[in-house]
C-alpha cells in the first residue's frame, strides 16, 4: 500500500491522525506506553500456537481458496453505491489494503484519547493473524452498465438463478462484491468483518452476511470430514488442491479462449445457502438416511464399504443395489471418465441463525464451491441434483456467482486491479 | 379425551374419559403417562412416551411456565476409543448405528421377536379407493370455489373474491395425500415466485398465489382476470387428474406423515401463503387430510405394534389446540401474524408433538422388508 492509499484509508476510517499502524509487530514495530507488558512480549504471547497461523494475502491465487476450510467463515455481499469507477477502484483497494493489514496481524496504538479509536478493539490491543484470509469476488451484478466492465465479465459469469427446488430470497442472492472471512477462531472473523466494513461505508453498502463454523476435528483420523447439520461428514470426495494440474483443469479459470485476460488466476466461487430442515430430518430412519446419501452416517464410507476415503465403486453397482441410483454421492459424483471434468472444490460451513416463524431452527450449510467454469461443472452437478431425495429436507434460500480473481501480487497491488487495467 | 384451553395463562382443564381432572403439574405428567404408554414394549418408547408426556405436561401448563421435572434416563458408557469415553443416554447401550445393523441383521434372518410381518399391496387397494374418493370430492370443491372466484374478480368484488380465495386454496390443501403426485399440474396451481427465476415478476408465477399477492395487496382486479381464467381452465383437470394418480402403498403410508411435514415447513412458516397469511387454516387443511389418511390406514395399523393410540391421541390434542385458538379469535381463523406468541407455541409445539407420532406410521406399514445391500467386496467377487 503507498503512503497515500494509506493516509486516505485512515481519513475514511473516521479520521483519527494514527502515525502508523504497526505491522509485523512480532519484530517490534509500535510502542505503547500504557501497555504493562510490552507489546513485543504481548505480540509473542497472542502469536503463541494457534493464533500464530498467518497467511500471506498477496500471491498468484488468493489465500482463502485452496486450504482446507477454517474454522470459522463469515460471507458479507456487499452492493457498490459508488457514483463512478474512479471511487470503486479506491474502495476495493482499501479493501485490500484493510484485508492485508488484518491476515498480517499488528497493534493499534490509541493515539488521540479523544477521538474514536482505528480500531474497534474487540481483539484487544494486538491483533494476532489466526489463520484469517479474505477472499475477494466479484458478482455478475458489478459488470452492468455502471462502471464500464461489461465488456469485461468473465465468460462464465452470471446472476444465480433458481433450480426447481430453491426458494431463493432476493434479498440474500447475489452483491456486487462478496467478502469470504474466514479464520481460526470466531472473534477474529467478527472484527474483521467489522474493519473491512468500516472504511467503505460510502462505497459498498452490506446486502447480505451469513456466518458459518465447521465441527471441530473429531477424529477417527485428522483427515476425516467434519460432519453438517445432517450427521453426515461433508466434502468426503474433494479433487486433490495439491495437485496444480488438477487444479488448473478444475479450478483455476481457463486461459485464453472467451476468458477476458484480467481472469488468469482466478476462480469462479459458487455460494448457496441450503436451510436444512432438521426437526423433519430427525425423523427419518437410519436406514433411510443413508440410502438418501449413499454413506454410512457414523463412518462416512460408502455403503457397502468400510473406511471414509474408499471409492464408492459405482461402477460394480450398475443396479444401484448397493448405493441407491438417485443417491447424493452417484449423482454428485458419478466418477464416470465423462464427469471427471465436472468436479468443484467444495467447502461448507455449518450456519444456525436462531428460528422461523413457525419455531423450527433456521440452520443450514453455507455451500461454497470453487470452479473453473460454473456451467460445466457446478450447474451440471445441481441438474442432476435436482430430484434427489433428499430435496424434501432442504431449501436453498440464498447465495449467488462470483468470480475471485488473482491475489495482489505485491504489497501495492489491490485484489481487482487487473480488471480495471 | 379433551384439553381445553380456556384461555393461555390460565389454569388447564383435562378430560380422561368422563372425569374432568385439575391437577398439579407433576400429577398431570404421570396421569398422561399412563394414559399414553399402552405396556409399551422395549425401554426405549418408554423413554419416549415419557419425553412427550412431559413435554404434554408442559405445553398444558401453559407457556412461559417452569419445565417439567426432567426424566430420569439410563446412562451407560460404551467403549469406542481407550481414549474416549462416550455416554449414552438413550436408554440402551448401543449406539444408533449398532441398533441400525442389527436391525438389519435381523432382516436377513427374521425370527421370533423380529420385524414386523410385511403387509401386502393388497391391503391398501380399499385405504387408497377411500382416499381417492374423498379427493375428488375435494377437487370438484376446489374447481366450484375457483369458478365462484372467477366470478368475484370480473365483478370487481375483492371481499368475496378472497373468500372464495381461502376457500379454494382449504379445499385444495384438503387433498393432501395427492399434491405430491400431481406433478406439473400442482405447480400450476399451487406453484410458489421464489423457484422461478424471476420471482413474482416471472411470467410463470400464476395461480393460487398469483391471484393471492393481488388480492391481499390492493392490485386492480381487472389485471386478476387473466390469471383467474388460467387457474380455472387449469383446475378443471384436477378431478380427473386426481382419479388417475398411481398412488404405491410406501406413498400412501408416508403421506400420513408428510403432509403435515409439508405444512410445518411451508405454511405454519408464512412461506407458503405470505400475502394473504393463512398459513394456520392451511395447517389445518393438513390436519384434515392426514385425519382423513390415518382413519383409512386404521385398520392396517391395528395389532401393529402401539401406533394408533398415539398417533390418534396426538391428532386429537392438537386439532384441540387450533380449535381453542381459533375460539380464542372470535371463532374465525387468525392470521398467522396475528398469533399471539403463546398461541404460535402452542401451535408449534403440539404440532411438533404429532410428527413425532405419525413418523412411526410408515414404518409400521412396511410392505417389504428392508433390504440388506450387498458390500462392495461382495460385488467384487460376483464379477469375478
Amino acid at each position: 500500500m503507498s503512503e497515500i492509499d494509506r493516509r486516505s484509508f485512515l481519513k475514511r476510517a473516521g479520521g483519527v491522525g494514527l502515525g502508523g499502524i504497526a505491522a509485523g509487530y512480532g519484530l517490534g514495530a509500535a510502542t505503547t506506553a500504557n501497555a504493562s507488558e510490552s507489546e513485543a512480549e504481548m505480540a509473542g504471547r497472542v502469536n503463541a500456537a494457534e493464533l500464530a497461523d498467518r497467511r500471506d494475502f498477496d500471491g498468484v491465487h488468493q489465500a482463502g481458496i485452496l486450504p482446507p476450510a477454517a474454522s470459522f467463515a463469515t460471507f458479507l455481499a456487499l452492493d457498490s453505491i459508488c457514483g463512478g469507477r474512479a471511487e470503486l477502484m479506491g474502495a476495493l483497494q482499501t479493501i485490500s489494503s484493510r484485508a492485508r493489514e488484518l491476515t498480517r496481524g499488528g497493534a493499534f496504538p490509541v493515539e488521540e484519547y479523544d477521538a474514536p479509536p482505528a480500531d474497534s478493539g474487540t481483539l484487544g490491543p494486538v491483533i494476532a493473524p489466526d489463520g484469517l484470509t479474505v477472499t475477494i469476488a466479484f458478482g455478475a451484478s458489478l459488470f452492468d452498465g455502471r462502471y464500464g466492465l461489461a465488456a469485461r465479465k468473465p465468460a462464465h459469469l452470471t446472476a444465480m438463478s433458481a433450480f426447481p427446488h430453491d426458494d431463493l430470497d432476493p434479498a440474500r442472492t447475489g452483491g456486487d462484491v462478496l467478502l469470504q472471512i474466514a479464520a481460526g477462531h470466531q472473534d477474529t472473523v467478527a472484527h474483521a468483518v467489522r474493519e473491512l466494513a468500516r472504511p467503505v461505508r460510502a462505497e459498498l453498502a452490506p446486502r447480505w452476511t451469513m456466518a458459518g463454523a465447521v465441527g471441530a476435528q473429531r477424529g477417527p483420523s485428522p483427515h476425516s470430514s467434519r460432519r453438517n447439520h445432517f450427521g453426515f461428514r461433508d466434502g468426503t470426495s474433494d479433487p486433490d488442491v495439491t495437485d496444480p494440474k488438477v487444479m488448473d483443469r478444475l479450478v483455476w479459470a481457463e486461459r485464453g479462449g472467451a476468458e477476458p485476460a484480467w481472469t488468469a488466476d482466478g476462480t469462479y466461487q459458487v455460494v448457496r445457502t441450503i436451510r436444512m430442515h432438521v426437526e423433519f430430518w430427525d425423523r427419518v430412519g437410519l436406514h433411510e438416511q443413508e440410502e438418501m446419501i449413499g454413506r454410512k452416517r457414523d463412518t462416512g464410507a460408502p455403503l457397502g464399504g468400510t473406511g471414509e476415503f474408499e471409492n464408492p465403486r459405482f461402477d460394480l453397482d450398475p443396479r444401484g443395489e448397493r448405493i441407491a441410483l438417485d443417491a447424493h454421492i452417484r449423482l454428485a459424483n458419478p466418477r464416470e471418465p465423462a464427469t471427471i471434468d465436472q468436479r468443484i472444490l467444495r467447502r461448507a460451513w455449518n450456519y444456525s441463525q436462531g428460528l422461523d416463524p413457525a419455531g423450527q431452527l433456521d440452520v443450514g450449510l453455507l455451500f461454497v464451491a470453487f470452479n473453473q467454469n460454473i456451467q460445466r461443472q457446478f450447474t451440471a452437478i445441481q441438474e442432476r441434483l435436482n430430484n434427489e431425495p433428499m430435496i424434501d429436507y432442504v431449501t436453498p434460500e440464498g447465495g449467488g456467482y462470483f468470480f475471485a480473481p488473482a491475489a495482489a501480487r505485491h504489497p501495492s497491488d489491490w485484489v481487482g486491479s487487473p480488471l480495471f487495467a | 379425551m379433551d384439553i381445553l384451553f380456556p384461555n393461555c395463562d390460565d389454569y388447564v382443564t383435562l378430560v380422561f374419559g368422563n372425569d374432568p381432572v385439575t391437577p398439579p403439574r407433576r400429577a398431570v405428567l404421570s396421569v398422561a403417562a399412563v394414559r399414553f404408554g399402552r405396556t409399551p414394549r422395549n425401554p426405549p418408547a418408554v423413554v419416549a412416551i415419557a419425553i412427550a408426556a412431559a413435554t404434554l405436561a408442559a405445553l398444558l401448563a401453559g407457556c412461559g411456565s417452569s419445565s417439567p421435572e426432567p426424566v430420569a434416563r439410563s446412562i451407560r458408557t460404551i467403549g469406542a476409543h481407550p481414549d474416549i469415553t462416550v455416554e449414552e443416554v438413550t436408554g440402551g447401550h448401543l449406539s444408533v448405528q449398532q441398533e441400525a445393523a442389527i436391525a438389519m441383521e435381523r432382516t436377513k434372518n427374521p425370527g421370533p421377536g423380529g420385524d414386523l410381518q410385511p403387509l401386502h399391496a393388497e391391503d391398501f387397494v380399499k385405504p387408497v379407493a377411500e382416499y381417492r374418493r374423498y379427493s375428488e370430492r375435494e377437487a370438484k370443491a376446489v374447481q366450484r370455489h375457483v369458478e365462484s372466484l372467477q366470478g368475484d374478480i370480473a365483478a370487481g368484488d375483492v371481499g368475496a373474491a378472497k373468500r372464495d380465495w381461502l376457500d379454494a386454496y382449504d379445499h385444495y390443501l384438503r387433498l393432501g395425500a395427492a399434491y405430491g403426485a400431481l406433478g406439473t399440474l400442482d405447480e400450476q396451481i399451487d406453484g410458489n415466485s421464489g423457484r422461478l427465476p424471476d420471482g413474482v415478476h416471472d411470467p410463470d408465477f400464476t395461480g393460487l398465489h398469483r391471484i393471492e399477492m393481488g388480492l391481499w395487496t390492493g392490485e386492480p382486479t381487472a389485471g386478476l382476470r387473466s390469471p383467474a381464467a388460467y387457474l380455472a381452465r387449469r383446475v378443471a383437470h384436477l378431478q380427473v387428474a386426481v382419479r388417475r394418480i398411481a398412488i404405491s402403498p410406501l406413498t400412501y403410508a408416508t403421506r400420513a406423515h408428510e403432509i403435515l411435514e409439508d405444512a410445518q415447513r411451508d405454511m405454519l412458516s408464512g412461506v407458503d401463503a405470505p400475502w394473504s397469511g393463512a398459513g394456520l387454516r392451511a395447517t389445518v387443511d393438513s390436519l384434515a387430510a392426514t385425519e382423513f389418511v390415518v382413519r383409512t390406514l386404521k385398520p392396517l395399523l391395528n395389532g401393529r405394534g402401539s401406533t394408533v393410540e398415539p398417533v390418534e391421541n396426538e391428532l386429537a390434542r392438537f386439532r384441540a389446540v387450533v380449535d381453542s385458538v381459533r375460539r380464542e379469535h372470535g371463532g374465525a381463523w387468525p392470521a398467522l401474524g396475528a398469533l399471539t406468541q403463546c398461541q404460535r407455541e402452542r401451535v408449534d409445539g403440539s404440532l411438533g408433538a404429532l410428527l413425532q407420532r405419525l413418523d412411526d406410521v410408515p414404518g409400521a406399514l412396511e410392505v417389504k422388508r428392508t433390504k440388506p445391500y450387498p458390500t462392495i467386496a461382495e460385488q467384487r467377487r460376483e464379477r469375478q
